[in-house]
């Protein structure tokens, strides 16, 4: 019997017994997981989930959901009102509704033809664009849903669609392929039960990850075997958070604890793993990266905010009109206008009789025939606009395109493109943005002694600040130079440690770099070709260095570590030792951690405990005596921290069988607890990590990205401010700032340190609410000082810079309301601000301090998880993409691959996109406004009747096809000054800053001029228009006069446009020379032709009529030009006197040819030392990207710790779950709110 | 590939070959000759000679050794990219030099780069002319225009001055006196004596055709009621003889009946009649042509008679010959094309006859419509035409004020570049020159 015929059989069944007990369970477990949402973080629901694995019938009472997914906003029935009802949430939108209803009723002057042409042109629009791409989701859907997986059914692996898949079923998942459902991993053909894999679609991380099956279901393999496994899965109900998992198996009345290790996740995909088999526990929407697909809150920008004012005023002064001709309407309706036919049942809008009435009606009337002043395309132009800019300009720009890592610039967004042109904070992260993330092994210390001749970039920095001149030292012989290490050092390398004085120390030094971590090897086991797989890149980088010291370490089983030994190298033999892996005690999250212990057996039974981690916390542990080394040690770490290098402590001790076993018992113990597992194994590490033996310290070199300095300095130079925000110490992050020129020693330098004498004096009193007082109360006094100062230098003419350096600790504090605004006072004076220490919510708080309390635009710059809420809560959110995980990227607006592509994304594309937009948006107000004002300057002349002056058709293609398509193109072409100008003139971006060219003066400009030239439009039309105009001596009529002026309208609309291009391509010519084609086309058709259907008073050869006349070329020919001629002084006269700066530049530039700037982009990186070679070489390693958070110097505990102590849990770090032993419980995730 | 085949003859193997990845219009432009071990970087890859093949090779390998290319061109250098010379390939080789990888990694590696592709398009480098608002330019235009303008305008002005106008306005003068007091019940009555004679000095002589216009004031034809009022499928077709919904309120008579023509348009047509005459002798006024062809022709049907037209209580203006269809009935036709303004002529007829100067014409008129209800006023203008059409100074005076206006504004500009010269191009006017003053901008 097949599955499915079961499944069939126990609904027959369950029918029939009905009632009951099976009915009572199924509501009871119904309710257990009704409560979850898609896409909210719920609180966990009392409850769990029981799965019968490989028993459809069984689970069938449960109903859990199918494994079919869509992700689709509409369906062919929800389609037309869900659409309909997002387009009408527009305002303009809505309003073109009201009007279009308003047109329909007798009140109109206008045919509703008129509002309703536009307005379904622009929702027709909206809609096309909504639908295709909820059709592209819907394709991939479906895709997805009908994918082949193979199930167990009977004995046999059975390929069914995704979409079949239930939960319980046991499915086998080949290599490469992709995991169909959440799955309880099983078995996998590899040995020891694991299977790697890879979480690219999760978090964007490429590096693989272990998963380690129970042992238990390592069997399971067979369809043989896999069809006897019966286990029941008991576990959470669904949730979103993507590294948490609790639950038990229950196999054979055995309850095993499940965690994060044995789930695989939809959307991962297996590799270097033949084939896996697992249970499928989560379906469908159920899964967790499913119930991770957020919709993150859209930002709006800036622009597009005082957009919305000008449409208020536009409404303002709509409304202003309309009362104008409403009481003009009451004071003329008069019976005296006895051809008005103003009889006794004249209908209310016209009777005499009640005059506010009729004021009342031909307001509406005046609404309708005025709606054309609120510009209804003006926002589907602006999408497209932006739309184009951001997939075209921005991600197909090669000057921003990484080659190293193949990465081009991403506009993850359209809404945001010119706020990039108005940016004034940025705010960056250190690690991975500024410096490449790209860990050496540089220095290190064993036993007192400094090994390493290296000089690091910022050391260099400081000594050319300090005038010296550092030659590098040739390199000996001896120096290796690969990823991760770079190491020169004759008395240890190549086995010459052995004549050291304390080869001992060194040996042990090497021995816990080979054997303490959690590093995978890969591939060939031969020092050349192997890869290291590593939580951070400097771990990977300490066990390399190891491998170079000679100690390779080469492979590891769960329970071993082989490490091959060359230290006897001059006796010509290399042994491999295997090392037992008794325990690991991992870093974690925890403030209290910043370390890893690893407690291994040697080959001889010496037990030996390693451990490295943070200076403190190792410092902490160490054992009495000894302060010698102790001290020296601290001195070479300090040492280290200025040179810019990220230092970790390494430290051993011995344990006796006796101390280990009792201590091991404890430890199984909490391990296999459920509750609060991670702080019990924290506290039963506390018992084992003591009484260390400190062996020396290493010192990772974190390498500056290329062309940061530069591009910082550019930055500044455009009036950017720059802030960086670190979890680094503070020194090191001085130091980077040092090296990339954001402080220099001319500066004035405000440091708020928790590191100072006084306040660790207080803290080392222990008492919690002292400390904080004492620590506030410093930050207050410091920050009246500083603020006092800082004002004084301001108000001096020739004051020095300012820098402003705080730290984490002292940043809460001077975030507490009563101080914040001393410290955004403060902050704002100073030309670069450093915060160190900070954690992820610090960041995100000093962002909404600048955007909320100054009112200053903020970008957000960063790499990493921790970056995250800093993103999410400036105006635009930047994340560097390529090397590290994806999380970053996901929330940011822009990706792009290097820090230094911020000057083409700023200057270039942010600039022209401000620049752009501002024309757009102007330009679409001053055509609306002058087109609306001819019909208002007519209004007078009919009596304030609201007769309209234009045809219908005339109206409502004036919006969509006679002037539209031009100011798209100069939304996308136009350019003030060429990409390199605009970088070697990064000033020119403080006009953005500025707002230079959207404020109201501007803005009242044009409108001055479209009065002026609506005025010329109609006065000069009809005025021409009076006596007879050609030898026939026949007389025009409203028509006519009407055609006149629209076809002088959109002639000078047009060419207006022209005027405020700054560059004319031939796009320009097409479009605007289209657009007037396009009107005397469509006039010559329209009004050329009749039809039995014609409306009433149409414009029936109007035309011919017009062009049979002189009158109507010499009006053509003067009305524009007397139109323009307003403009055109203006322009002239500005230029002239009160140049922009941009306008200067083209000048200064005016004989300069075109540049091709792909040229150039050719010559880019055909300079490069040596050193840059090198590092490039390593970059074009295949890829190897993690966390660096891993780290206890990084402290990823650290983090979480304010961030809890907020009241706020920070995001999680998607680092490698796999390691993790255990976890803490299910948190929720914040979603961010801007 | 003929001329390839000569090259191949030479001891040395040589690849001959264009370059795979060119498009058709360049590879007619660039020929290539390579010799063995040659290397050519052409956008992406780097294409090898190879044993006489062309390989693709990924731009990340180093070529060996001394690179020596040969470009041949057959014709002159292709317009749009040109084939990098030698010293262009050896920098771009050696940027290819930095990465490492062997060559299947790399090829690999090649097809998914995620390398934009280079349009001028997307790099926004399309060629665009971009013009600079020098004074010079300003002066220049100003001057341009202000050149073009005054001819122009000389010459309107001077068409429209040799038009003869005489313009009389009489509704006042054609009220008796005794009821000046009330000129309303004058004109509504029918009892009064309506004709009324004038006298009209003929100034200049007066070519054929003389055209007769009234023209009318304070007399909102482009009001929104009265314009709407009319029907046009009324008008063009018997067919349409019942549709007059949009005619209210002179839809229907009393009884229901459709009017044709209905509305207010028709109804209020203008019934003041002239009859000129010189020394006693009459002067025809043709009625013929004076409306627009395409009216007459299209809008107002042969087959449509007037029907109970002006029968109602009031009566609004002339009344219709019901035996002449509408396409004949041209004051209607011309009456019907609705004024833009409130202040109107109207072609009434034409004179076939040359007038002469300081002639004394005697105008008959039937003052019978009614603009004394609303204060409007009644002339009676009699014209000839030129190009430009009757006698309208505006457009004349319009362009010679602009060109003039313009003239001026150039020498203003000059002056103002003579007294306040801005250097084109200064760097010390830019904003951050002027104001170079610390940390605040």
């Amino acid at each position: 019997m097949s599955g499915w015929d079961k499944v069939r059989s126990a609904r027959s069944r369950l029918t029939r017994v009905g009632g009951g007990f099976s009915m009572n369970s199924m509501r009871e477990r119904q309710r257990s997981f009704h409560t979850v949402r898609l896409g909210r973080v719920e609180p966990q629901a009392p409850g769990y989930r029981t799965i019968y694995c490989n028993d459809r019938e069984a689970n069938l009472p449960v109903m859990f959901k199918g494994n079919s997914i869509s992700t689709t906003k509409y369906n062919i029935l929800t389609f037309l009102p869900k659409g309909l009802f997002e387009q009408f949430r527009r305002v303009a939108n809505l309003y073109f509704l009201l009007i279009s209803i308003l047109s329909t009723t007798p009140i109109s002057p206008v045919h509703p033809v008129t509002n309703v042409v536009p307005l379904s042109l622009v929702l027709f629009a909206s809609l096309v664009k909504e639908a295709f791409e909820d059709w592209k989701r819907l394709n991939n859907d479906k895709v997805i849903n009908s994918t082949p997986v193979d199930v167990l059914q009977g004995q046999n692996w059975e390929s069914i669609p995704w979409k079949k898949l239930q939960v319980g079923d046991i499915v086998r998942v080949k290599q490469d392929g992709f995991f169909p459902a959440d799955l309880l991993f099983l078995a996998s053909s590899n040995p020891d039960g694991v299977c790697y894999i890879e979480t690219a679609n999760l978090d964007g991380e490429t590096n693989l990850k272990i998963r380690k099956a129970l042992e238990r279901t390592w069997d399971y393999l067979t369809p043989e075997k896999a069809s006897d496994f019966k286990g029941v899965i008991q576990c959470e109900q669904p949730n979103n958070s993507l590294y948490t998992f609790t639950g038990n198996l229950i196999i054979e009345k055995q309850t095993l604890p499940l965690s994060p290790n044995q789930l695989l996740l939809r959307g991962c995909s297996l590799r270097n793993t033949e084939y896996m088999v697992g249970a499928v526990t989560f379906t469908g929407h159920e899964t967790k990266v499913m119930m991770n697909t957020m919709n993150v809150p859209s930002k709006r920008s800036t622009l597009e905010r005082k957009l919305d004012k000008l449409i208020l005023a536009l409404f303002g002064t709509l409304f202003c009109m309309c009362l104008i001709g409403a009481i003009g309407s009451g004071v003329f309706i008069n019976r005296k206008y006895y051809y008005l036919g103003l009889g006794e049942s004249v209908e209310n809008q016209f009777n005499p009789n009640n005059r506010f009435v009729v004021a009342v009606l031909t307001m509406f009337t005046l609404l309708t025939l005025y709606s054309t002043i609120i510009p209804i395309s003006l926002y589907v132009s602006i999408e497209m606009i932006k739309f184009i800019q951001s997939t075209q300009f921005i991600n197909k720009d090669l000057h921003m395109y990484h080659f190293e890592t193949n990465t081009p610039a991403l506009a993850r967004t359209s809404n945001l493109n010119e706020e990039l042109g108005q940016v004034e904070y940025l705010f960056s992260d250190k690690t991975g943005t500024l410096t490449r993330n790209l860990m050496e092994f540089f220095k290190c210390s064993v036993g007192g002694e400094v090994y390493g001749t290296g000089i690091t970039e910022t050391e260099k920095g400081v000594a050319q600040r300090m005038g010296m001149k550092i030659e590098d030292l040739p390199r000996s012989a001896t120096s290796l130079h690969e990823k991760g290490f770079n190491f020169d050092d004759t008395r240890i390398m190549h086995g010459a440690w052995n004549n050291e004085p304390n080869p001992d120390t060194l040996k042990e030094f090497f021995r816990c770099l080979a054997i303490c971590h959690t590093v995978l090897p890969e591939g060939d086991e031969s020092p050349e070709k192997i890869k290291y797989q590593a939580a951070s890149p400097d771990e990977a980088a300490l066990v390399t260095a190891a491998k170079n010291f000679g100690f390779f370490f080469y492979r590891r089983s769960p329970t071993t570590i082989m490490v091959r030994e060359s230290h006897v190298e001059k006796m010509g033999k290399i042994q491999d030792v295997s090392y037992e892996i008794l325990n690991v005690l991992e870093f974690n999250r925890r403030v209290t951690r910043k370390r890893q212990s690893v407690i291994c057996r040697y080959p001889n039974g010496r037990l030996v405990l390693y451990c490295k981690g943070a200076d403190s916390v190792i410092y902490e542990r160490l054992a009495e005596g000894n302060n010698g080394i102790k001290n020296i040690t601290r001195e070479h770490l300090e040492q280290f921290g200025s040179a810019g290098l990220r230092t970790l402590c390494l430290a051993y001790r011995d344990l006796s069988t006796e101390l280990y076993e009792s201590w091991n018992e404890k430890f199984i113990q909490a391990k296999s607890s459920l509750r609060d597992r991670e702080n019990k194994l924290d506290e039963v590490a506390e018992f084992i990590e003591k009484d260390l033996i400190l062996i020396g310290s290493t010192a990772i070199e974190d390498k500056l990205q290329e062309g940061v300095s530069a591009c910082i300095e550019t930055l500044s130079r455009a009036g950017i401010k720059i802030w960086v925000l670190t979890g680094d110490k503070m020194e090191t992050a001085i130091n980077i700032a040092y090296a990339c020129s954001l402080i220099n020693n001319d500066m004035k330098q405000f440091t708020i340190s928790s590191e100072t004498d006084p306040i660790r004096e207080v803290e080392s009193r222990g008492d919690p609410v002292e400390t904080a007082c004492f620590i506030k109360d410093t930050v207050k006094q410091e920050l009246r000082k500083y603020l006092e100062e800082a004002e004084h230098y301001l108000h001096s003419v020739t004051g020095p810079k300012l820098a402003f350096i705080i730290d984490g600790k002292c940043l809460m504090y001077a975030l507490d309301p009563s101080l914040r605004g001393n410290l955004l006072k403060l902050s704002l004076i100073c030309s670069s601000v450093i915060c160190c220490r900070v954690s992820p919510l610090q960041k995100a708080q000093v962002t909404s301090l600048v955007k909320k309390g100054a009112r200053k635009i903020t970008l957000s710059i960063g790499d990493g998880a921790n970056d995250v809420s800093m993103i999410q809560a400036a105006h635009v959110g930047v994340g560097i993409s390529g090397l590290e995980g994806m999380q970053a990227v996901m929330a940011s607006d822009f990706a792009i691959a290097q820090f230094c592509y911020l000057t083409d994304l700023l200057l270039v594309h942010g600039r022209w996109s401000y620049f752009r937009i501002c024309k757009v948006v102007t330009y679409f107000f001053y055509k609306n406004l002058t087109f609306t004002l001819t019909q208002f300057w007519f209004t007078f002349q009919t009596g304030f009747s609201g007769q309209r002056f234009y045809d219908d058709w005339f109206q409502s293609l004036y919006n969509v096809i006679f002037t539209a398509l031009p100011v798209i193109i100069l939304g996308l072409f136009d350019k003030d000054v060429s990409a390199s100008l605009s970088k070697k003139y990064p000033e020119l971006y403080k006009e953005g800053i500025r707002n230079s060219f959207f404020k109201w003066r501007i803005v009242g400009v044009w409108a001055f001029f479209s009065v002026y030239q609506s005025l010329v439009f109609y006065y000069f039309v009809t005025a021409s228009s009076r006596n007879g105009h050609n030898l026939s001596g026949k007389i025009f009529g409203l028509w006519d006069v009407s055609t006149m002026a629209f076809t002088c309208v959109v002639v000078t609309v047009n060419v207006r446009l022209l005027m405020a291009c700054n560059s004319i391509t031939r796009w320009h010519h097409i479009s605007i020379g289209g657009s007037i084609l396009a009107w005397f086309v469509f006039i010559f058709i329209y009004s050329g032709i009749m039809t039995r259907h014609d409306r009433q008073e149409n414009v029936f050869f109007v035309i011919y009529v017009l062009m049979s006349t002189f009158y109507f070329y010499l009006t053509l020919f003067l009305v524009p030009i007397v139109a323009l001629l307003g403009d055109f002084l203006y322009q002239g006269v500005q230029r002239w006197f009160f140049p922009y700066d941009y306008q200067i530049v083209q000048e200064i530039h005016r004989h300069d040819p075109d540049d091709r700037s792909s040229a150039k982009l050719q010559r880019i990186g055909n300079h490069l030392t040596p050193d840059e070679e090198r590092s490039y070489a390593i970059t074009q390693l295949p890829r190897e990207t993690s966390k660096h958070s891993g780290f206890a110097f990084d402290s990823p505990g650290y983090e979480s710790f304010f961030a809890s102590e907020a009241g706020v849990s920070a995001p999680q770090k998607p680092w490698d779950v796999a390691r993790r032993a255990s976890m803490r419980k299910p948190e929720t995730r914040t979603s961010k709110k801007n | 590939m003929e001329y390839c085949d000569r090259q191949v003859r030479i001891a040395r193997r040589k690849c001959c070959h264009q370059p795979p990845n060119l498009g058709k219009r360049k590879r007619r432009a660039a020929f290539v000759v390579w010799e063995e071990g040659d290397d050519l970087d052409l956008q992406e890859a780097i294409w090898t000679c190879k044993n006489g093949q062309i390989q693709r090779r990924h731009p990340s390998i180093r070529s060996g050794g001394e690179i020596e290319t040969k470009i041949e061109k057959r014709e002159k250098e292709g317009k749009k990219r040109k084939i990098p010379k030698k010293k262009d390939l050896v920098e771009m080789t050696s940027k290819g030099a930095m990465s490492s990888g062997g060559g299947d990694d790399a090829s690999a590696a090649r097809r998914n780069s995620k390398k934009p592709q280079y349009s001028r398009f997307t790099q926004q480098e399309l060629p665009a002319c971009k013009p600079i608002l020098t004074p010079g330019w300003v002066i220049t235009i100003f001057i341009f225009v202000g050149i073009i303008f005054i001819p122009i305008g000389l010459a309107s002005l001077f068409a429209s001055e040799r038009v003869v106008e005489i313009v009389d306005q009489y509704d006042k003068d054609c009220v008796p006196n005794k009821y000046s007091e009330d000129m309303v019940g004058f004109i509504q009555s029918s009892e009064t004596n309506k004709t009324c004679s004038r006298t009209l000095t003929v100034p200049k002589l007066m070519k054929s055709p003389v055209y007769v216009y009234y023209q009318l004031d304070n007399f909102y034809q482009n009001h929104r009621r009265y314009v709407k009022s009319r029907s046009d499928k009324q008008l063009r077709s018997s067919a349409y003889e019942k549709d007059t919904s949009t005619c209210s309120p002179e839809a229907t008579t009393a009884d229901g009946s459709p009017i044709v023509p209905c509305g207010l348009i028709a109804w209020s047509l203008f019934n003041d009649t002239y009859g000129f005459s010189v020394n006693d002798k009459a002067l025809e006024v043709s009625k013929k042509n004076i409306a627009w062809k395409s009216d007459q022709d299209y809008k107002f049907g042969s087959d449509v008679f007037p029907k109970n037209f002006q029968n109602g209580s009031l009566i609004g203006g002339a009344k219709l010959n019901s035996s002449i269809p509408l396409s004949e009935q041209e004051d209607l036709i011309v009456w019907m094309r609705t004024a833009a303004l409130p202040t109107f002529r109207k072609l009434y007829g034409r004179i076939e006859e040359d007038l002469e100067a300081n002639e004394k014409i005697t105008v008959e008129i039937q003052n019978n419509y009614n603009t004394y209800a609303f204060g409007g006023n009644k002339r009676l203008v009699l014209s000839t035409t030129s190009w430009i059409g009757g006698k309208n100074d505006f457009l004349g005076v319009a362009y010679l004020l602009v060109g003039g206006l313009c003239l001026f504004l150039a020498i203003s500009f000059i002056l103002m570049y003579v007294i306040k010269p801005r250097p084109l191009g200064d760097p010390s006017f830019l904003s951050w020159n002027r104001n170079p003053a610390g940390h605040f901008n």
